[in-house]
């Protein structure tokens, strides 16, 4: 009998998800109507957050009609959450840019060829630097760009310009996360994996809602928490009970910026109980305050400050539940902990990473079957783009500092350039950047000129205000796909390719590289921000250091994958064994460290007969008897910093004037700045408008009910948006997405562009406010895109 | 129109009423079933993403059983076609 497509369609797909389930299916129809209902699955990863989930597109006659989850990838087992499944889908919207565009002498962005755009930037870009000096131009990336393109972006900078005016998105979401793992193993990422999740028995969830933020890695613990309530324990420390709350055994409500304090209240439980393991506290434990060593009797002493009660009072989180937390921490494991922005938007987040990892390393809950420290990157390829290709101002490739001399002068040798030319100088962190951009006349203004790739700063900067009107007087290169509250700055405007239009590398949470095919041509004359920046090279006389410059743009991003490979070889970050052949073969990617072609990859760091670094000399010293060794260790001793990091609170708590404390984040439907997600009408309208979180009580003081315009207030600006009463957060926490473009409602104009020393991340988190009922509520579920690039900016800098 | 490979996780000992339940929505269709009959594999199809969203809310409305509804494989053709042959020059 023959079968429809609609039929078709169907039989497929019910046996694709029988399949991921391994539930029986008797029609044999899978194979046929995969040929038949779409051209050809390729296969990818998901580009909306850092779990790095698995997908294949179908593709049909050139177009993109289908996704489904891979049943094979280790991130996700074929299963997608929504923003997987719907957010690409804006990929086909009409306002995609379409054409290169140059602001001319009436203001407004005009269609020009690639090669009059290409031809300006380079000439500008060489002019400022003449002019100015190497460092007079920036480069500004994005964690969301694929790995060739940061390590092309960094090597033409760092290499081509000689130049560390590198930076990225990344240092506004993991920078804390990246100093947390330097100063405590001397290295950066996690140790262990995703696949310690089904190994554990106690999740210390802290600072993330991961149910709508990871919804992935939440519905893996969740359906263990669910299949077995009882042995099976969760704590989360975040002020808000959010919907992870919901599956919690202990909730730890601290006050934002507070739990510094929690963290070294369970140290003193956990130690005062005898829950520590010996081996590692007296073999691979170092406890130093920073700057001194000290023993493990002057890390008890220290720790003596924070008994339960005095900490109950500082943080409001109750004495019974921090004792239960060490409790389960320390003796129903193996543990995983799990954070994101909640631990690393703050003034204190490399402490508070390293806090956590303090717990982990007293415990020996790590480098162990499930257990581990794990941070969760929030963009697709902060970890592999940016991290791993050290595309920030103070790295190498393979996450090494510009600052030493032994891997400056490897990566030269590697990049063929004369020895002693890469700056050892450090270059601007992203809030010194901004803050150093201006006009050629203004002498206070060191940068000149920045190229701006996949990201929107003028939306997500913290503070924005202060920023605007740099970006609006320097020569402002930005590449997108959209118009965005950035593009409304530019003076130039560079159309890029979706990664369903181009491929390449992502490297996801636990250092799992993942190659994603080329599915479909961009629109109109949009082109790979690997080509983009090939041929600014090209243009600026840099040919040689970048030559993936032809027309075949696999080629291209497999030659620079190679050169990127081979300059890491030697590092303890090597992902020298993942040529695109075995990418493009596995389904699940390869882990790092991954030193040969033939090596499986690494699922644990550090443990002998996992990590094939522990028995590469040549890479790291380990001595042979040592099963587990914290080879990064900067004293040679594999050993981790345990660190007695004083108790610091955030950078402007609430007072009398500002009495509220005001935490920002993501909604589980939208992606950071909206641009691509509000441009899919079912996320939209779900979400169509940013909205300010308030408590019961604190809406009853102050006259307010559900819907009603509220005006918050900050020292720096101020935003006026629906309130929305509810329990979730404490009194005196407000709570407020930050996906809304819409200018009254552009969170960052209140948040504070403080940042921590060590990181030098800002304080999204947490900043104090005022708020005030303005009005009765109002329809703004407008879902505000800026459809037009010749939008003007709202206001005039 | 949208298409899905869809599994719906139902309570243990629901299977019966469940596709009694399901029989009542031409938009469903039933396909197959896990051996303990937790896990049901349907088609789910709607007009665009946004009436599939209103169908699983529905579904979950009408069904109490259903603990929770998770596509894995969307099908847009359709709605993609309307979308590209609408863009803007
Ligand atoms: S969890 Fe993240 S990576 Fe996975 S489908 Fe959702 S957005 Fe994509």
């Amino acid at each position: 009998m023959r079968m429809t497509r609609r039929e078709m369609i169907k039989l497929s797909a019910a046996a694709f998800a029988a399949g991921a389930l391994n539930i029986p299916f008797a029609d044999s129809a899978e194979a046929q109507g995969d040929d038949v209902v779409v051209d050809e699955w390729i296969k990818g990863a998901c580009r909306f957050c850092g779990t790095g989930c698995g997908v294949y597109i179908g593709v049909r006659g050139g177009k993109v009609v289908g996704i489904r989850g891979n049943p094979e990838a280790l991130t996700n087992f074929g299963f997608l959450c929504v923003k997987g499944f719907k957010g690409f889908l804006s990929m086909y919207h009409p306002d995609r840019l379409k054409y290169p565009m140059v602001r001319q002498a009436d203001g407004k962005l005009t269609r020009v060829s690639w090669n009059e755009a290409l031809g300006l930037v380079a000439n500008k870009f060489k002019e400022l630097q003449s002019k100015y000096g190497k460092d007079s131009v920036a480069y500004y990336g994005s964690g969301q760009c694929m790995t060739e393109e940061s390590y092309t972006f960094n090597k033409l900078w760092k290499g081509g310009f000689r130049s560390n005016m590198v930076d990225g998105n990344p240092r506004l979401c993991m920078a804390s996360a990246v100093g947390g793992y330097m100063t405590t193993f001397g290295t950066d990422e996690p140790a262990g994996s995703y696949s310690d999740i089904e190994k554990a028995k106690t999740f210390f969830i802290v600072g993330s809602n991961l149910s709508e933020c990871h919804p992935i890695i939440f519905r893996r613990i969740a359906r263990m928490k669910l299949e077995a309530p009882d042995k099976i324990n969760v704590i989360v420390c975040e002020p808000r009970y959010t919907s992870t709350s919901r599956i919690a055994d202990v909730w730890l409500p601290a006050d934002p910026g507070t739990d510094l304090a929690v963290f070294h209240c369970m140290a003193r439980e956990i130690i005062k109980n005898g829950w520590i393991d010996s081996f590692f506290v007296n073999n691979l434990c170092r406890f130093t305050t920073g700057q001194q060593v000290v023993d493990f009797e002057a890390y008890k002493q220290f720790l003596e400050q924070f008994k339960p009660e005095d900490v109950s009072k500082l943080t409001r989180v109750p004495v019974a539940n921090i004792v239960e937390a060490a409790r389960l921490f320390a003796t129903q494991g193996p543990t995983v902990s799990l954070w994101t922005m909640g631990l690393n938007q703050r003034t204190r987040g490399v402490w508070a990473n390293n806090l956590i990892h303090n717990l982990h390393l007293i415990t020996g809950h790590i480098c162990k079957d499930g257990a581990d420290s794990f941070s969760l990157t929030g963009q697709p390829n902060a970890c592999g783009g940016v991290r791993e290709t050290g595309s920030l101002c103070h790295l190498l490739p393979g996450t090494r500092l510009i600052t030493n001399e032994a891997a400056r002068t490897q990566v030269e040798k590697a990049w063929g350039i004369p020895a002693k030319s890469i700056d050892p100088k450090p270059g601007f962190h992203t809030m010194q950047m901004f803050a150093a951009l201006g006009a050629e006349n203004d002498a206070t203004k060191p940068l000149k000129g920045m190229l701006i790739t996949t990201t929107n700063p003028a939306q997500s900067l913290p503070n924005a205000h202060k920023y605007f009107k740099g970006m609006e007087e320097a020569f402002l290169v930005v590449i997108d796909i959209f118009p965005t509250r950035t593009t409304q700055f530019a003076d130039v405007l560079l159309p890029a390719a979706f990664i369903y239009e181009k491929g390449g590398v992502y490297g996801c949470s636990e250092r799992r590289s993942q190659l994603t095919g080329k599915c479909v041509e961009p629109p109109g004359e949009a082109k790979p921000d690997l080509w983009i920046g090939a041929q600014l090279a090209k243009r600026m006389g840099f040919e040689k250091l970048i030559p993936w410059n032809g027309d075949d743009p696999a080629k291209n991003y497999q030659m620079a994958w190679d050169d990127y490979r081979t300059c890491v070889k030697d590092t303890e970050h090597t992902v020298y064994g993942m040529t695109y052949e075995r990418l493009k073969k596995l389904e699940a990617g390869l882990q790092w460290p991954c030193p040969t072609p033939e090596h499986p990859g690494t699922a644990k760091r550090y443990v002998r007969g996992q990590d094939p670094i522990m028995d590469m000399p040549h890479i790291e010293k380990v001595p042979p008897q040592a099963m587990i060794y914290f080879y990064a260790d900067t004293k040679h001793e594999g050993k981790a910093n345990v660190f007695l990091r004083p108790y610091k609170g955030p950078e402007e708590p609430p007072d009398k004037d500002y009495p509220f404390f005001l935490t920002t984040g993501r909604v589980i439907e939208q992606w950071h700045s909206g641009t691509m997600t509000m441009r899919v009408p079912e996320i939209a309208r779900s979400q169509p408008n940013a909205y300010v979180e308030v408590h019961p009580n604190d809406a009853k003081q102050y006259g307010l009910n559900n819907g009603d315009m509220v005006k918050v207030i900050s020292r720096r600006g101020f935003m006026v948006l629906p309130a929305r009463v509810v329990k979730m957060s404490l009194p005196g926490i407000l709570f407020i997405p930050w996906f809304d473009q819409a200018w009254d409602r552009m969170v960052n104009r209140v948040t504070i562009d403080a940042v921590d020393e060590g990181s030098r991340q800002p304080e999204f988190k947490i900043c104090a406010v005022k708020i005030e009922r303005v009005g009765d509520p109002r329809d703004v579920a407008e879902m505000t895109i800026i459809s037009n690039v010749n939008d003007p900016f709202p206001i005039k800098v | 129109m949208v298409i899905t490979g869809s599994v719906l996780f139902i309570e243990p000992g629901s299977e019966k009423p469940v596709l009694e339940a399901l029989a009542r929505f031409p938009e469903v269709t039933f396909q197959a079933r896990s051996h303990s009959g937790s896990q049901l594999v349907v088609n789910l199809e709607a007009e665009d993403h946004h009436a599939l969203d209103l169908l699983c809310a529905r579904l979950a409305e009408s069904i109490p059983q259903i603990v929770d509804i998770t596509h894995l494989q969307v099908h847009f053709e359709d709605e993609i076609d309307g979308q590209t042959n609408s863009n803007r020059p």
